[in-house]
């Protein structure tokens, strides 16, 4: 693959994680042709670029900025760094390798929103990348790209780099800033919306570190240039982290749209162990199952979601033949019932109800009307909840039942786990 | 006008095909209860700010795809709602489901048994039976106690927030708060410390289960043994509005009846818990006499008779001004209002008032500002700390005054510069003073400093005991007379009326009413060994009641019918929660009867409701308000 | 027609031969059926805890309203029954009583049975309030139940009268201290004062 690329194509120069060594790969070129671009061309660069959100929702990042009500000051952006998606490990590369470049990227969608106080939100176990950054910001600081009268301006920003406590809920925008606040990491009822009332009640944009990471380019560049890397309907590059049952899990960047599945599938060396491809998880641990016949679908918004699954937060993780994807489920659906806030009920609760009864169903000692049953609860959860946390916590197991409804089965009174114990333990 | 443009400005929506006009930002939840559909809920509550996180009231919207919270959802021009779909059923069915399964289901040993929202839904809306295979159930703490008047079930707990959002919204003392995460999450005081604030009572009654509970009420009834009246809190003046539930004429509970001109739903715990004053049992249950000196229990005619017989001898020997008359502000205004009249026109003496101290300088004016009037204030003044000490509720308006609608709450020591206060208040506006009765001089000083300053000021009086503001209202003092009417002759005043008797000049004592007010006075006491004649009505065994020549039973405002006059005015029912242990007349007949041995005719029956019409007539800013009505005092009477 | 008397007296000459179905009650009693429904019986647990909790249902599902209690909370160093509560008054009027055995039904501890005993009259309506000490079942190690069914007798007093429906509990209750609490309240526990 040798496309161009974005937000990895400092890769490998010298000294990336201090301002000189950023600065001599042009680091900070963006943020000063922004600040000379003004806020309304950054603004309107970016939604040229057709960039979008590479949190999980995918919500074009341009639009999203343009909810900010005009003329509501103090506002405030946050960068969600809370990375915590089973699977998923892009942000980390991006804060190890490219610190700078994140920075850059803040400091351009601070300006374009004429923010003085920008927080980044880092998830509680990044302790290493947590230091990296805030010796990164405290550089910036002193190399003026930070702080008071940033470059020269009368502009001053503020960079906060602040550590969560460890919850899966706090990549979720409204408990990331509940938890900012110093309240219980809980999601809050929207409307109203961050981009209203937000951080401390004043207008708030919470951005992914991916997404950007992607401005320096975009502003250097140009939006048409980075949107046309991608498809029309997916435009630019993106990281997908490949992980599981391959011979070369890692990060790859790839163009969106232009890419298939096999294509990622082969850059990280294929299945493992020569053994044969069964499923895949496009999006990190949220996301709906897809099985081989799925493996040329392109990384194209609309045509996973065509294929019934989504793209989510960037995770590929891939499962040979002797996996037993009831087992993966009631993994899965512990990591849920772990990490669910216990904000409402059927998340709570269903969560609990959910993973009792797959541990059951693992066992072989579940029946088939408790099958039933978990259809039913999944059915019950999904989409009453307060948050899409309970609803994700339903779409590996309803896909896996709907893709693999014999493997499910087959455990039902089996007394064990028909299919591990017919492999050898996968290591 | 105003109105064409209000009715404008209505939301239509049709709820269950029904439908109904709202104002915009209505809530669908209260669009749904306009339209007479109920919606099952546990997390919301009139009082608190929606959030959504018990999914109980998830109902179908027209043209959104999932199913939306009733309790958060505002209404939209055209809102098509529907509460009653197979996807509505199933999902409370489920939700219930959710609800159950980790709860322990012990309601037979549970105070809520019987009133819990969790089992009328289950029984309504619940999936009738278990299907789950999942018996081991997640456990926590059992019987915590959270302070002294508040126990905690942490297992029954349906994470409704509620507790904790009360304390956010309506007191802001954040003494409960939300632990651990997922299925393992508790509301926990926090680190266990004994909760403090003075409105704890509260809690068990938003807890839509039997997770907090009263300790006091612990299991003392079921709530099919209680007997449910409707009545007023008799604590302080405030008048809040309460339901006192009794099991076999024992009072066993308080709960709080919401009025939102008055408490707002809200009780102090000194209200709530104070009930069992009155559930004493050191009462007077006979009419007694001294016969040649040894007090016997004679009947009650033969007591009537002989007080009636004593007071006449005492008027013939030494004039009507020998008799003093003393009543309790813990009277209701029937009483308090016939007790002035028998004291004045029948027995004629001034000498006739219902407290220890003297109160003098009083008007409607100083009661002019309503409670609820509150909230339309630009800057309320609160002097000294005695009106919040006096009657704790009012904490709670002025918390929601401050909080919820953003004005400025002024506390000032009872020593300050009217003319500083008056520096640091809005420019223009409305100001609402509030001073306890002891400091109305100063509140009325301030009054005049802001009105003089361009503010429309007006003052809210926090009077002490029930009755009070009616007692002064209808005249149950020796220096005015009912409607603050203007006497010729003033009479002595509490304290000085006992410091006559003590030196003579007065032979004979009436008091009526439970004499709290004077039973801790040494002078009472000596006044009463003095006095020739002593005519006692109490429902309490105390000073007077052994010192009585003749006692009669009374009763106790529990035991009471009649109207009560809160702080601002109001005058509101208290209603017969429980009887007495006896059969003996009401303290309104009583009065009647002896009135009737003293040769005068009250000329209405002895009852409440003709006893009021007869005070309405004599007081004109009472007419017609026995329902709940603000006495409606013309400005400058 | 004499065949006819002889035939008739045959009868009469057989009957006198049989036992008689007589019996000399109170001295003698018959066995009562083992699901007969005759005064209630309180129930303990195997190590003298109460079984009743004192949770009302019984007084809730009753349709005569014959039955008072009053809970109150245990002491977690001398409890009366398992949990939290148990009931401090436990009174059936038994006058007014039907014996139709909801309460039996509505128990969620099958604390209260109906028993064996059927001789209950009194010369003093207030004898007929049974109280919790009557009602209760004796302990250490008395089952009035299974002796009543055993022995054909209503149990669980030898040595009271037949007729003493009130005055049958001084068993050997009472001489398992710690278990029996004292009655707080002026009105004791005397069956007069019951507010039924």
């Amino acid at each position: 693959m040798d496309d161009e690329k974005v937000l990895t194509r400092h890769l490998g120069a010298p000294g990336l994680t201090t301002v000189g060594g950023y600065e001599k790969v042009g680091g900070y070129q963006g943020l000063r042709k922004a600040i000379q671009m003004g806020p309304e061309a950054i603004v309107a660069e970016v939604k040229a670029s057709g960039l979008r959100g590479r949190g999980g929702a995918a919500f074009p990042t341009g639009t999203k900025w343009g909810f900010l009500p005009k003329d509501v000051f103090p506002r405030y952006l946050c960068v969600n760094a809370d990375e915590s998606e089973p699977g998923c490990f892009k942000d980390r590369v991006l804060m190890e390798e490219f610190p700078h470049q994140l920075l850059e990227g803040v400091l351009i969608a601070a300006y374009a929103l004429q923010v003085t106080h920008a927080f980044i939100y880092i998830r509680g176990e990044y302790r290493f990348q947590r230091e990296l950054l805030e010796r990164a910001a405290k550089e910036a600081y002193r190399a003026g790209y930070a702080g008071k009268g940033v470059l020269g301006t009368k502009w001053d920003c503020e960079l906060i780099v602040h550590g969560g406590a460890g919850a899966y809920i706090c990549g979720e925008e409204t408990a990331l800033l509940n938890s900012l606040e110093g309240r219980r990491g809980q999601p809050r009822l929207k409307p109203p919306f961050p981009a209203v009332k937000g951080l401390y009640g004043q207008p708030t944009v919470v951005n992914n570190v991916e997404t950007l990471s992607n401005l320096p380019y975009i502003v250097t560049e140009g939006g048409a240039r980075y949107a046309a890397l991608g498809t029309e309907a997916s435009p630019g590059t993106r990281l997908f982290c490949v992980s599981g049952h391959v011979e070369r899990p890692g990060t790859f960047e790839v163009p969106m749209g232009k890419t298939t599945f096999r294509d990622l599938l082969e850059l990280a060396g294929g299945v493992w162990r020569g053994r044969q491809f069964k499923a895949m998880q496009p999006g990190g641990g949220s996301m709906q199952v897809l099985g081989p016949q799925h493996l040329d679908v392109p990384l194209d918004f609309k045509a996973v979601a065509e294929a019934g699954s989504s793209l989510g937060a960037g995770a590929l993780v891939v499962m040979d033949d002797s996996t037993c994807l009831v087992d993966v489920a009631s993994r899965l659906v512990d990591f849920y019932r772990h990490e669910s806030c216990g904000k409402c009920v059927p998340c709570r609760e269903g969560t609990y109800f959910e993973s009792e009864l797959m541990h059951r169903l693992e066992a072989g000692i579940a029946s088939r009307a408790e099958l039933a049953e978990l259809s039913d609860i999944c059915a019950n959860m999904e989409g009453r909840c307060f948050c899409p946390l309970g609803d994700t916590a339903t779409w590996f197991v309803m896909s896996a039942l709907r893709m693999f409804p014999e493997e499910f089965e087959s455990h039902c009174g089996a007394g064990r786990c028909p299919v591990r114990a017919g492999s050898e333990v996968a290591a | 006008m105003a109105d064409a443009s209000t009715v404008a400005e209505l939301v239509n929506i049709s709820v269950d095909g029904r439908p109904v006009e709202v104002p915009p930002g209505t809530l669908v939840w209260d669009a749904c209860e306009k339209a007479g559909i109920f919606v099952p809920v546990y997390c919301a509550h009139k009082k608190l700010e929606p959030v959504a996180v018990c999914r109980m009231c998830l109902v179908e919207v027209e043209g959104l795809p999932k199913l939306q919270p009733a309790c958060a959802t505002r209404v939209a021009p055209g809102m098509v709602v529907r509460t009653q779909t197979e996807q509505v059923r199933k999902f409370r069915d489920g939700n219930l489901e959710f609800l159950l399964l980790n709860h322990p289901l012990d309601c037979p040993v549970c105070d809520r048994g019987g009133e819990c929202d969790l089992q009328d839904f289950t029984q309504r809306y619940g999936p009738g039976r278990a299907r789950s295979s999942i018996t081991e159930k997640v456990h926590f703490d059992k019987a915590v106690k959270l302070s002294d008047k508040i126990m905690l079930d942490q297992e029954r707990c349906i994470l409704c927030w509620r507790c904790v959002r009360y304390y956010e919204e309506i007191t802001g003392e954040r003494e409960i708060v939300l632990q651990e995460r997922g299925v393992h999450t508790v509301v926990d005081s926090f680190e266990r410390q004994p909760l403090q604030s003075q409105f704890q009572g509260n809690l068990p009654e938003i807890c839509p289960v039997g997770a907090l509970t009263h300790r006091q009420y612990r299991f003392r009834a079921r709530p099919w043994d209680l007997r449910r009246t409707a009545s007023v809190c008799s604590h302080c003046s405030y008048g809040c509005n309460i339901f006192v539930d009794a099991r076999e004429e024992q009072i066993a509970r308080y709960a709080s009846n919401d009025n939102p001109e008055v408490d707002d739903s809200w009780l102090c715990d000194q209200g709530r818990y104070g009930f069992p004053e009155l559930n004493r049992p050191e009462r007077v249950i006979n009419p007694e006499a001294r016969v040649g000196g040894l007090r016997q229990a004679v009947s009650y005619q033969d007591a009537v008779a002989r007080a009636a017989g004593a007071l006449l001898r005492v008027r013939g020997d030494h004039g009507g001004t020998s008799v003093g008359v003393l009543g309790s502000p813990r009277m209701t205004n029937e009483e308090a209002f016939v007790l002035q009249w028998l004291a004045r026109e029948v027995i004629a003496t001034p000498h006739v008032d219902h407290r220890y101290e003297p109160l003098e300088g009083i008007s409607p004016e100083q009661f002019r500002l309503g409670i609820a009037e509150l909230e339309g204030c630009d800057a309320v003044v609160v002097i000294g700390d005695r009106p919040e000490r006096l009657s704790p509720v009012l904490t709670l308006r002025l918390y929601k005054v401050a909080n919820k609608l953003g004005r400025q709450i002024l506390r000032v020591p009872e020593t300050f510069s009217a003319a500083q206060v008056v520096k640091q208040l809005p420019a223009a506006g409305r100001i609402g003073i509030v001073a306890a009765q002891a400091d109305r001089a100063a509140a009325m000083g301030l009054r005049a400093k802001a009105g003089s300053a361009g503010r429309e000021a007006a003052v809210l009086t926090i009077t002490e005991a029930v009755n009070s503001r009616g007692c002064q209202d209808l005249g149950l003092l020796p220096n005015v007379g009912p409607g603050y009417r203007s006497l010729e002759h003033s009479g002595l005043f509490g304290r000085q009326l006992l410091e006559a008797a003590v030196a003579g000049q007065i032979k004979a004592l009436l008091v009526v009413g439970d004499g709290a007010d004077f039973e801790a006075e040494g002078l009472f006491h000596e006044a009463l060994a003095k006095v020739d004649v002593a005519v006692v009505v109490t429902a309490w065994q105390g000073v007077a009641s052994r010192a009585a020549t003749v006692l009669l039973p009374g009763r106790t405002i529990a035991e009471k019918a009649g109207t009560v006059t809160n702080t601002e005015g109001r005058v509101q029912r208290v209603r017969t929660a429980v009887e007495p242990k006896f059969t003996f007349p009401s303290d309104l007949r009583i009065l009647g009867d002896l009135a009737a041995g003293l040769g005068s005719d009250l000329g209405v029956q002895a009852l409440a409701a003709p006893v009021f019409e007869l005070l309405a007539a004599a007081v004109p800013a009472y007419r017609g308000c026995q329902a709940g009505l603000r006495a409606h005092w013309e400005p400058g009477s | 027609m004499f065949r006819e008397m002889v035939g008739g007296l045959r009868i009469t000459l057989r009957e006198m031969m049989t036992k008689p179905i007589t019996i000399q009650y109170p001295e003698e009693q018959r066995p009562v059926p083992p699901r007969h429904r005759g005064r209630h019986i309180l129930h303990r647990y195997d190590n003298g805890l109460e079984k009743c909790i004192g949770c009302e249902l019984c007084a809730g599902a009753c349709p005569v309203g014959c039955i008072y209690v009053q809970a109150a909370e245990n002491d977690p160093q001398h409890p009366v029954s398992p949990g939290e509560r148990y009931a401090v008054r436990y009174e059936i009027n038994l006058m007014r009583c039907i014996y139709c055995g909801y309460c039996a039904e509505a128990c969620p501890t099958e604390a209260i049975t109906l028993g064996p005993r059927l001789d209950l009259a009194d010369y003093k309506r207030e004898r007929l309030v049974a109280t919790k000490d009557d009602l209760l079942e004796a302990w250490p190690g008395f089952h009035p139940m299974a002796q009543g069914v055993a022995e054909g007798r209503g149990a669980p007093a030898p040595q009271t009268s037949p007729l003493g429906a009130g005055s049958s509990h001084q068993g050997p209750a009472g001489s398992a201290p710690g278990l029996r609490p004292p009655i707080p309240g002026s009105r004791g526990s005397g069956g007069g004062a019951a507010p039924i």
